[in-house]
């Protein structure tokens, strides 16, 4: 594979976390505009932790995971009381805070004779692990995609079983799972805290493959995004933000030749798509059928 | 002193351009209990095809005005049909998700149009200031502070005096009470966004003669300044909108004078993340109620 195709498909890898972070909470029945910043904030995390402190790969991703998953319940617990258009907006605002304070923070330190470190609005250059170890980008990128599977496979299993209900019975109706006796405000933190991880297990990444990220990165546009993904790829399954985000990044690429009219085009088939399919291509109703045919198809091979 | 009467007299001045954008997403929300995210985007459109027009053809100011509020209207109607009416009502994420996609449509025909990063906006008023005691006002501030409050007289008319303002008021009370009643929702619908679009297209030319040049961030930041504004007053309230917009106009004035420009957006933010955690209803809206309360409702 040639640089390019590797490049592209480590950006969905990489863009697939936020999107699956979005998800999670979509699940739970909150729109979070604000997931863009547990990205953020753990790629600076995990580039300090690597570039500054020269710790290992691993630890720079535990890093990174830890700070945004902690930021993430603080933020939880201030907007427990928010729901639908205020939490989105609570998100969005505080996210747009982290990213003006990312914009004005320097912190710099001397490694090998260099000043390393966030430089305000001129981003934070030289998280260079990938370099001195000489690691390829396809190496990386089976890194990122490893990583992906892991989180994948979690949500999955989480989704099975007993935890995966409550989310989604939060997110139906969260006061009759209160009046059912569930600790509504204990599961809607962790919702919060685990999409937190998600994201932060993203930007980590996203920060060691760029090695350089700036706050200009992490605005509002990627946070609407990840959202549109799980939108467009279904709600019923968490393959579902998947497919969004290969057939955005995908079909933005496969477009390229009319150049300058991606969006009109693709703006326009989302918006079709999303009238005739209000909850993405594999919805909980497409899901059922398509579970309902395997399951069949086993018993009768059975 | 002087400087801090100065900085909220200037907010206020400033604040009344979000007050106005802050009631087209007020309007939309109370009507649809949906939020339409290209709302920034059809207004920098509309001004996009005037400005086309200024710069192509040399046609006047006059004519620009005019064509700015025709195509933003138009636009308005074009998100209306595609992302609200086409919809169906209970999804509401769905609506939302459309209305972004669309944005990001607008901002490249937009952007299609006139393709450098800025072109002068022709302004309908020549640029000046006069000064009252120890204060500077900005003839093109003063007059926008002028346009807004006649638009917010207009609009409480239409709304409390008029057939179509009733309607209106009981569409956002209950849409199927409304329609009980003989009212055709999706036709009040459909007019209270050409409405919005036609105030979102004054405030965007009136914003835009002020700064004197349009760029395609335009869309972005009308979008979320209408929002922040809106939340900050209360969801669905028009006082609360345009207290809201004023709030936010003078927070800014002042975090831009005493702290500097890096500040000025972060306590715009910070004020709102303040509000939505303290007080999520915002300065005049409805106290989110409580969850006894609701559980009792339901009872």
């Amino acid at each position: 594979m040639d640089d390019y195709v590797i490049t592209v498909l480590s950006n969905i890898g990489m863009i697939s976390f936020i999107a699956l972070s979005a998800y999670l909470l979509l699940l739970t029945g909150e729109i979070s505009f604000g997931q863009q910043a547990y990205f953020g904030l753990s790629a600076y995390a995990a580039g300090a932790a690597t570039a500054m402190f020269q710790m290992p790969i691993w630890a720079g991703i535990l890093v990174g995971a830890c700070a945004a998953g902690i930021i993430a319940m603080v933020v939880g617990a201030l907007t427990l009381q928010l729901s639908g258009l205020y939490f989105s907006v609570a998100t969005l605002a505080f996210a747009e805070m982290a990213r003006l304070i990312l914009l004005i923070v320097e912190i710099q330190v001397e490694v090998d004779g260099e000043m390393v470190g966030p430089e305000g609005a001129n981003g934070f250059h030289g998280i260079r692990w990938m370099f001195e170890r000489d690691i390829s980008l396809t190496e990386f990128m089976l890194l990122i995609y490893g990583l992906l599977a892991l989180t994948l496979i979690s949500l999955l299993l989480v989704e099975r079983s007993r935890l995966g209900s409550v989310l989604r019975m939060l997110g139906s109706d969260d006061l009759l799972a209160e009046m059912q006796g569930l600790n509504t405000v204990r599961y809607r933190i962790l919702a919060v805290g685990a999409a937190g991880v998600i994201a932060g297990v993203g930007g980590a990444l996203y920060a060691h493959f760029t090695t350089y990220v700036e706050p200009q990165f992490f605005n509002v546009m990627l946070g609407v995004h990840a959202l549109a993904y799980g939108l467009i790829g279904g709600l019923g399954t968490a393959f579902g933000p998947l497919i969004g985000v290969a057939i955005d990044v995908g079909f933005l690429e496969a477009i390229r030749f009319i150049q300058g009219y991606r969006m009109i085009v693709f703006g326009g088939l989302v918006a079709i798509l999303l009238i005739f399919m209000p909850r993405g291509i594999l919805d909980e109703e497409r899901v059922h059928r398509l579970k309902a045919v395997f399951s069949r198809r086993n018993h009768a091979r059975a | 002193m002087i400087d801090f009467v100065q900085n909220t007299v200037d907010g206020i001045m400033f604040g009344s351009s979000y007050a106005l954008l802050a009631i087209g997403f007020t309007i939309i929300f109370g009507v649809m209990r949906r939020i339409n995210l290209s709302f920034g985007a059809t207004i920098m459109l509309g001004a996009y095809i005037g400005t086309w027009l200024h710069v192509q053809h040399q046609v006047s100011v006059w004519i620009v005005a005019l064509t700015t509020l025709t195509s933003t209207v138009l636009v308005g109607i074009y998100v209306e049909r595609l992302c609200f009416h086409a919809i169906r009502r209970s999804a509401v994420l769905a609506s939302m998700v459309s209305s972004f996609v669309i944005w990001m449509q607008l901002e490249e025909a937009a952007i299609h149009l006139l393709p450098e990063r800025t072109y002068a906006f022709p302004a309908l008023l020549a640029a000046g200031s006069f000064e009252l005691g120890p204060f500077l006002f900005r003839a093109e501030q003063t007059s926008m502070l002028v346009l807004a409050m006649i638009m917010v007289g207009a609009l409480h008319i239409l709304l409390y005096r008029t057939r179509f303002g009733l309607a209106l008021r009981a569409v956002s009370e209950s849409s199927l009470a409304a329609a009980y009643m003989g009212i055709n929702a999706a036709w009040v619908t459909l007019c209270a966004f050409a409405l919005v679009s036609l105030m979102g297209g004054v405030a965007g030319y009136a914003i835009l003669s002020t700064d004197a040049q349009i760029t395609p961030f335009f869309g972005l930041w009308a979008t979320f300044k209408g929002l922040i504004a809106m939340m900050l007053g209360g969801m669905g309230s028009l006082p609360g909108a345009i207290l809201g917009g004023l709030l936010l106009g003078v927070v800014e004035a002042h975090a831009l004078w005493y702290l500097g420009n890096e500040y000025k957006d972060l306590s715009a933010y910070l004020l709102l993340f303040g509000m939505l955690v303290l007080r999520p209803g915002g300065l005049m809206g409805q106290r989110i109620l409580s969850r006894e309360a609701l559980a009792f409702r339901r009872v």
